[in-house]
């Protein structure tokens, strides 16, 4: 099994960017630097039924995804420390990157009401779409189709 | 030229001007609110509030320091707070931002509980308490409420005082999901409990329920009611209610269909507060991706209920509590998140007329800011909440209206 894997390049441009040159994020400046990539950004809980169901379909998704220039990033809703983020992600089985707290502020989404909740970013860095509750693999793949996406398909 | 006013005179008329600006105030649907100093240390979090028939406060809470989780509380007296009293402490504690523990407090004694990781599985936890006898003035063994011996998902307690002494404690049991083939749903389940943590008599009362999702209960003049995010095979997850009467429980019964389906988890349960016939319940909902919190009324104990009243939309994230005034006034608490967070509470009278909405705190949406929580001791409300603002701690402020 894959470790959980900290840190997208992007995103941590975005926080030396962010860091060394203003004291506010501008989401423009995201856009300008973006490296080109889709995101999905799946919320999870390690208490949340629902989402544990949907990890596997992520990790799955998130190697077969990757060649279509889609990313799948995950985001621990319980906001613990990323040490503990980690720690529980690797419980769960978590094969895809997970963001700390600092690149999730970054990405400036709204906190979601229900777990799961999975938001697709254009690469802007826009929200084009959110699915709230439970996806199955086919909803993603419809998602990105919807978006205009041929999604890799083996 | 200029008379002057002697000082007696001037205290006894500023006194009376001081007065009369209270009262117009008052009158205008005004309140007083006093922060007061908080007896719980650095690193807390997860408090409640809450009231024993004679109106004395107590405040419960957990603190975490190097791995250990500390559940302990103190009273309000006319000289502030007592010293903090430590309930349980462990290490192998399921600490959660939104299932929490709870401490009830009436005349006969105490009931706290807290979750404790079971050693089997991963996301499994049981529910822990211990009872306090007033007339033993000791806390007994910690026992686990529930009495299935399935390592399976235990928690979103809510507990209600009975008249005789014994305490009404409701959770989320999902000993179905993993002992039923195929598997099943997460349940409702209560039982009353004695002083000594006895089990007198124990329900399923929901076969499939919201997994995660908060209980809550109140006492009406015809028995206790129990409101909770109910789970359809549809999933729709509205807000139902069953009610405790002539010593059986009714069929859970939907409060509004708000017709919200997700499969998901809200993580946001419904409240309810009860005085006499009186009943109401606030909930948080979300159809169409809509923020929305709905209070609705009762003046037969939770047998029917008037027509949702929309207390805040959509900029709220829910975290809503309920309680009711010797007025009559209703008092809702939730999070307002249009802008930087902040904890509300609005108050109605009985007809459900808006009559103030009040500012507490600045908060944060942030799940570490948790659940406000609040007690209403005559027309005063106690409210506690986490401030996150640097180290976590608990903070505590009194309104007055």
């Amino acid at each position: 099994m894959l470790k959980p894997r900290k840190s997208v390049v992007s995103l941590s441009l975005f926080v030396m960017i962010f860091v060394g040159t203003t004291t506010f994020w501008n989401p423009l400046t995201a856009a300008e630097t973006n490296d080109g990539n889709w995101r999905i950004v799946n919320y999870w809980s390690e208490w949340c039924a629902p989402c544990r169901v949907e990890i596997p379909i992520f990790n799955e998704l998130s190697v077969r995804l990757a060649k279509s220039n889609v990313m799948i990033v995950g985001v621990n809703f319980d906001e613990d420390p990323m040490e503990l983020t980690l720690e529980i992600a690797g419980k769960m089985g978590i094969e895809f990157t997970v963001l700390s707290q600092e690149e999730v502020d970054l990405l400036a989404l709204k906190l979601p009401d229900v777990l799961p909740t999975t938001y697709l970013l254009s690469p802007s860095n826009k929200v084009v779409a959110k699915l709230i509750g439970q996806q199955s693999e086919q909803d993603i793949l419809d998602e990105l189709t919807l978006q205009g996406l041929t999604p890799f398909t083996d | 030229m200029i008379r002057r006013i002697d000082s007696p005179n001037a205290v006894l008329l500023g006194l009376v001007l001081a007065l009369s600006i209270l009262i117009t105030s008052y009158a205008a649907g005004e309140s007083q609110l006093t922060r007061l100093p908080s007896p719980a240390p650095a690193n807390s979090s997860l408090s409640r509030v809450v009231a024993n028939e004679a109106g004395e406060i107590y405040l419960s809470w957990v603190s975490q320091d190097a791995g250990q989780a500390t559940l302990a509380f103190a009273r309000l007296t006319s000289e502030g707070w007592g010293a903090a009293q430590v309930i349980s402490r462990g290490r192998n504690w399921f600490v959660n931002w939104a299932d929490f523990p709870v401490l009830s407090v009436d005349s006969s004694g105490m009931v706290a509980h807290w979750l404790q990781m079971s050693a089997r599985g991963t996301y499994d936890y049981d529910i822990r308490a211990r009872f306090y006898a007033q007339d033993k003035a000791a806390w007994t063994e910690a026992r686990t409420i529930h009495t299935d011996g399935i390592s399976a998902e235990h928690g979103f307690v809510s507990m209600l005082p009975l008249n005789d002494g014994t305490t009404l404690i409701s959770w989320l049991d999902g000993r179905e999901i993993v002992h039923s083939e195929p598997s099943g749903a997460m349940t409702l389940r209560a039982g009353i409990f004695d002083k000594s943590g006895a089990n007198v008599s124990e329900w399923e009362l929901d076969h499939r329920v919201c997994d995660c999702c908060q209980t809550s209960s109140a006492m009406t003049e015809r028995g206790p009611i129990i409101v909770y995010r109910d789970r359809s095979q549809q999933e729709v997850r509205d807000i139902y209610t069953t009610r405790l009467v002539d010593g059986a429980w009714t069929l859970p019964q939907a409060i509004y269909n708000d017709n919200w389906q997700i499969s998901g988890c809200p993580v946001n349960g419904p409240s309810v507060a009860a005085m006499n016939k009186r009943v109401a319940v606030a909930w948080f909902s979300a159809r169409d991706d809509v923020p929305k919190i709905q209070l609705v009324l009762s003046t037969d104990s939770g047998l029917s209920f008037s027509e949702p009243i929309i207390v805040e939309s959509p900029n709220t994230n829910g975290r809503v509590d309920t309680t009711i005034l010797d007025s009559g006034n209703i008092i809702v608490s939730w999070m307002d998140t249009a802008g930087e967070a902040k904890i509300m509470l609005s108050r109605y009278d009985i007809n459900g007329v808006l009559l103030s909405t009040t500012e507490v705190a600045s908060s944060s949406a942030s799940r570490r800011s948790g659940f406000p929580i609040i007690e209403a001791v005559g027309n005063s409300v106690y409210v506690t909440w986490t401030d996150i603002d640097a180290t976590p701690q608990v903070k505590v402020a009194r309104i007055d209206y």
